[in-house]
């Protein structure tokens, strides 16, 4: 008999909507151990109850996926090596809410938890992005300001421990963001298509062992599902805290390391196991979900678990969410050697307090998710019933499109104002800030951050394939419409991959936005979905996998400003092939390829006017036509270098081409010749050798590159090395 | 007929497959030797320390390190005159170990890469190490032309050489300073040193010559394909760039 835990329902976040299923369901009131089992199961974190039946509208399958949204991450195909397919394992979430409660943690967590993403499916981790949305930081001693620097840092701290190196984000500063700063996430791996593993329990699984491997269960981040899925309150602060987990790369780099040679061991033996990454829900959720996926029940002995402190109360245990733990299921007769390799080949439990790999329970063909703890049953319910079928269907508010009428342009005066865009704290260099990530380790970086507008790794020893990421997602565009937004950051991080020469395959998604019992925050929600899958669908970019993270508001009950961030891969042939940084040679033509609307919505240049206005018009026709373009120019050998036009505008791009130029010791300027060089109607702006073979509907002629060292614009001269100077300072003030 | 190359991993190291990479690229016969495997440490005939966290930095970056099992196989083939070359937090740990400079007694250091300076945080920058000692003090540099630049990734948040004057001055008679910074055109100067580095320092030596300790990393820039814009032909996998300092240490091996 499992005795009643309701008594404990103060620090849940089930409603008692939801606590009256449970009863009806288990015909009894819910143990304590069950009731925070629901609680973590059933949070918005874990059961995406009031996003799924939205997510559904995204095309995720087809062209390159070969394993869409579902398990820990996606994975699309990369191309074949030596008679070998390979793939790219991807995976995208947000640690929002514990960034902000305890930033430096928060951030290291979170790529903690993306990392063990993609190493569940079998995948080497070889990159990691990091899409941030910071508030204010005028002001050096502000909680933003520290927020911002503490983020940055748990990132470095955790990614370059573990020794992956940090290739593409992008960051934003943003009154919207004071209270809620955004930390996104990405993680790539490669794996052989063949080597997947996944995170379901394989036909024939009754019985197998369940190995509990990693860090040693101690009571950080209990709760930390639920907490994910509430508003954040000032006064909880301190409470907020406790559901934190503590990061530890020391010991995920050896976890990560033991991981590759049970990955090989396997292989060997030709053994077809399951892994799955713990996170929200921790033992409970994990050993659930991977049986259950798999159509098992499984009994769990929480006794066996390795804790690092004696006494901790089974609930704590069972839905904890300590760091750094994974979980196998596997044949019982190849348990042993998985067990050696961890504990005595990689020494866990000697390189943290009691870590180890340890057997915790068995599969059961019943479908039963049963725990025990010290003899007693303290959990028995139907499998299905935990992890399966929960929707919240919510109302919501039709976003209505802000039909600006169309502005007439400001006389706009480049000489005052470029450098103030090249200044703003949305367009300024962000290598102070990234050169405390290595972005280096492994050896195999192609195109480092911030050199170019994706970056690139060769991630495959002995091959020439390679694989591009750029992420994207402007707070501005969000705030003006979410739709339009949401396919303006497919379309950027597309254009980016693009730019460095390589073949958008698929993106990711983390939607992040505020309360989805509000109707009209849930309607942004929505809108941003619908504008994901309008621009996937149109431009054939699947979805390979994504997150949602809602509760993105202030008591006071503001939202932040709607943020679809999407990450693009794209995969490269021959990796001597990309467009390498920066303008190539004078004399060149320079053209304006794609979308050149000119409307001044949503861009910084707007901003530092003051002017509002409508964000560029879409066709994603032509945005098809303007990347066909660019590939072609690319093949035929004429297309010398590129950019996509985003944050700052055309002449933006066009600066950072010549800075490129500059930083690689060649000296080339350009003259430009157009009416707004400052829009961000969207496009690329590209050095070609011949013009001839291009389809001029697609493109315009703006000018060309030069011998001398300074950017003509319209009549204006500006030296490229003061640009450079104005453009490469602002952000080292925050990060020194 | 060349000698058999550990490349040792630690708890925390993180580079080892690309250095074991770039060695056998480079004509080296190298693999990975793990902790708890210390004692097959006695069949091989060099060692390189790769980059990484070896025991999560704890106390200083390489400190503990220094004592672990593995490195009483290294002091004794140092001794032997055996090449040893410590990159990153392998040469932290070299100086840990007392093995660079080499002028006080083992694992009691004279000098140590210690926090950056002025700010210090972990700084990730391109840079180029230039050899500032005869090619043949050293047999790890002896194959290399004389004030040869080596390009290489500075990557580390204790990259900063720190010792007493005394030490200091030990290093610059003994003809310790094997490698600095400079700049792409050979240049040396302040603003070269991404680190704060007394003496520019970018690598340091032993008394014999056989062991050499480098902060940055020239296995992340050591292929084409991680510097296309300076490729060497027009193969992406064709080992160049910072591959030159591994085949010289490649040479001294055979």
């Amino acid at each position: 008999m499992v005795s009643s835990g309701l008594s404990g329902t103060s620090n849940v976040a089930l409603r008692d909507d939801e606590l009256q299923r449970i009863v009806e369901h288990l015909g009894r009131e819910p143990s304590k151990v069950e009731l925070h089992a629901f609680d973590a199961q059933w949070s918005e974190h874990c059961s995406y109850k009031s996003s799924r039946h939205h997510l559904k509208r995204l095309p995720t399958s087809g062209g390159r996926v070969v394993l869409g949204p579902g398990e820990d991450a996606g994975i699309l195909h990369l191309g074949v090596h030596d008679g070998e397919r390979y793939a790219i394992v991807v995976a995208h979430e947000s640690h929002n809410h514990p960034s902000q409660v305890v930033p430096f943690e928060g951030a290291a967590t979170g790529i903690g938890g993306i990392v063990r993403d993609v190493l569940c499916m079998g995948a080497e981790v070889v990159g990691v992005a990091d899409p941030l949305r910071f508030g204010t930081v005028d002001d050096l001693d502000s909680h933003q300001a520290s927020v911002a620097l503490g983020v940055v840092d748990g990132i470095g701290a955790y990614g370059n421990a573990i020794g992956v190196p940090n290739i593409a984000g992008d960051v934003y500063f943003d009154c919207g963001f004071d209270e809620n700063a955004l930390v996104n996430v990405v993680a790539l791996g490669v794996v052989k298509e063949n080597d997947i593993i996944h995170s379901y329990v394989p036909k024939g699984a009754d019985g197998w062992s369940i190995v509990l491997v990693g860090k040693a269960t101690d009571p950080s981040g209990f709760g930390g599902a639920s907490f994910s899925s509430l508003t954040l309150n000032a006064e909880d602060a301190e409470l907020n805290k406790g559901a934190v987990q503590v990061p530890d790369p020391f010991l995920k780099n050896v976890l990560m390391r033991a991981s590759y040679r049970v990955f090989a061991l396997l292989r060997g033996l030709k053994i077809t196991a399951a892994f799955k990454d713990l996170g929200a829900g921790g033992i409970m959720g994990c050993s659930a979900e991977i049986t259950a996926q798999g159509g098992y029940g499984a009994e769990i002995d929480l006794d066996r678990v390795n804790v690092a402190v004696d006494g901790m109360t089974p609930e704590v245990v069972a839905v904890g969410e300590t760091q750094e733990r994974l979980l196998w299921v596997l044949p019982p007769e190849i348990v042993p050697e998985v067990l050696r390799i961890y504990n005595e080949v990689f020494t866990l439990p000697e390189v943290a307090y009691n870590a180890r790999a340890t057997v915790i329970g068995h599969v059961t063909e019943r479908r039963r998710y049963v725990m025990r703890h010290r003899g007693a049953v303290v959990m028995d319910v139907h499998s299905e019933f935990l992890t399966g079928g929960i929707r919240d269907e919510l109302p919501y508010t039709e976003v209505i499109h802000h039909g600006v009428a169309r502005e007439e342009l400001p006389a706009v005066d480049v000489e005052r104002l470029f450098p103030q865009i090249l200044a703003h704290r949305d367009v300024c260099s962000r290598e102070p800030l990234y050169r405390r990530y290595d972005g280096v380790v492994r050896g195999a970086t192609v195109l480092v951050r911030g050199r170019a507008d994706a970056g690139v790794l060769a991630p495959i020893p002995g091959s020439r394939l390679g694989v591009a990421l750029a992420v994207a997602g402007n707070p501005r565009y969000g705030r003006i419409d979410p739709g339009y937004a949401a396919e303006h950051a497919v379309l950027e991080a597309m254009r980016r991959v693009v730019a460095v020469g390589a073949k958008p395959i698929g993106l990711t998604d983390c939607l992040n936005f505020g309360n989805p019992r509000k109707p009209d925050q849930y309607g942004e929600f929505v809108a941003a979905v619908e504008g994901l899958a309008r621009a996937g669908t149109a431009l054939d970019l699947p979805f390979a996998s994504g997150n949602v993270s809602f509760y993105n508001e202030t008591p006071s009950g503001s939202a932040i400003p709607p943020s679809p961030i999407v990450a693009c891969v794209g995969a490269v042939e021959d990796v001597v092939k990309i467009v390498s940084p920066g303008f190539r040679a004078p004399g060149s033509a320079l053209l304006w390829i794609g979308s050149r609307e000119l409307v001044v919505g949503g861009s910084v240049l707007a901003e530092l006017l003051g002017v509002e206005g409508s964000l560029p018009k879409l066709s994603f026709s032509a945005e098809r036509a303007a990347v066909a373009i660019v590939h072609d120019a690319l093949a035929r050998g004429v297309l010398r270098s590129c950019r996509a036009i985003r944050d700052g505008g055309m002449l933006t791009a066009v600066a950072r081409l010549a800075f490129d130029a500059m930083l690689s010791g060649r000296t080339i300027g350009a003259e430009i010749d157009f009416g707004n060089p400052l829009c961000e109607a969207g496009g690329f702006v590209c050095e070609v050798s011949d013009e001839s073979g291009i389809d001029l509907t697609g493109a315009l002629r703006i000018g060309e590159t030069t011998d001398r060292s300074e950017l003509v614009v319209n009549a204006v001269r500006f030296e490229i090395a003061k640009l450079f100077d104005i453009w490469s300072r602002p952000l080292a003030e925050l990060y020194p | 007929m060349s000698g058999r190359i550990a490349v040792l991993v630690f708890p925390g190291t993180n580079s080892e497959d690309e250095t074991v990479r770039l060695l056998r690229d480079c004509g080296g016969d190298a693999e990975l030797v793990h902790w708890s495997e210390a004692q097959h440490l006695a069949e091989y005939d060099a060692f390189v320390l790769s980059g990484g966290f070896a025991y999560e930095d704890r106390v200083r970056a390489g400190a503990i390190a220094a004592h672990d099992r593995m490195m009483d196989h290294v002091v004794a083939a140092a001794a032997k005159g055996k090449p040893v070359f410590g990159i990153c937090n392998g040469a932290q740990i070299l100086l840990e170990a007392g093995l660079v400079p080499g002028t006080g007694p083992t694992r009691k250091p004279t000098a140590a890469f210690t926090k950056n300076a002025p700010e210090p945080h972990f700084v990730c920058r391109h840079v180029h190490l230039k050899l500032a000692v005869e090619p043949s003090r050293s047999a790890i540099t002896a194959a290399l032309p004389p004030g040869t630049l080596v390009p290489a990734w500075a990557a580390h948040v204790e990259g900063r050489l720190a010792a007493t004057q005394e030490h200091l001055d030990e290093i610059v008679a003994g003809d310790h300073l094997a490698f600095v910074y400079a700049h792409p055109d050979g240049r040396v100067d302040a603003a070269a040193i991404p680190n704060g580095s007394a003496l520019g320092c970018a690598g340091l030596v032993n008394r014999a010559g056989n062991v050499l300790a480098i902060m940055p990393h020239p296995e992340r820039d050591g292929w084409n394909f991680n510097h296309l814009e300076r490729r060497e032909g027009n193969d992406a996998l064709a080992p160049s760039g910072g591959a030159s300092i591994f085949r010289s240490f490649v040479q001294a091996v055979a």
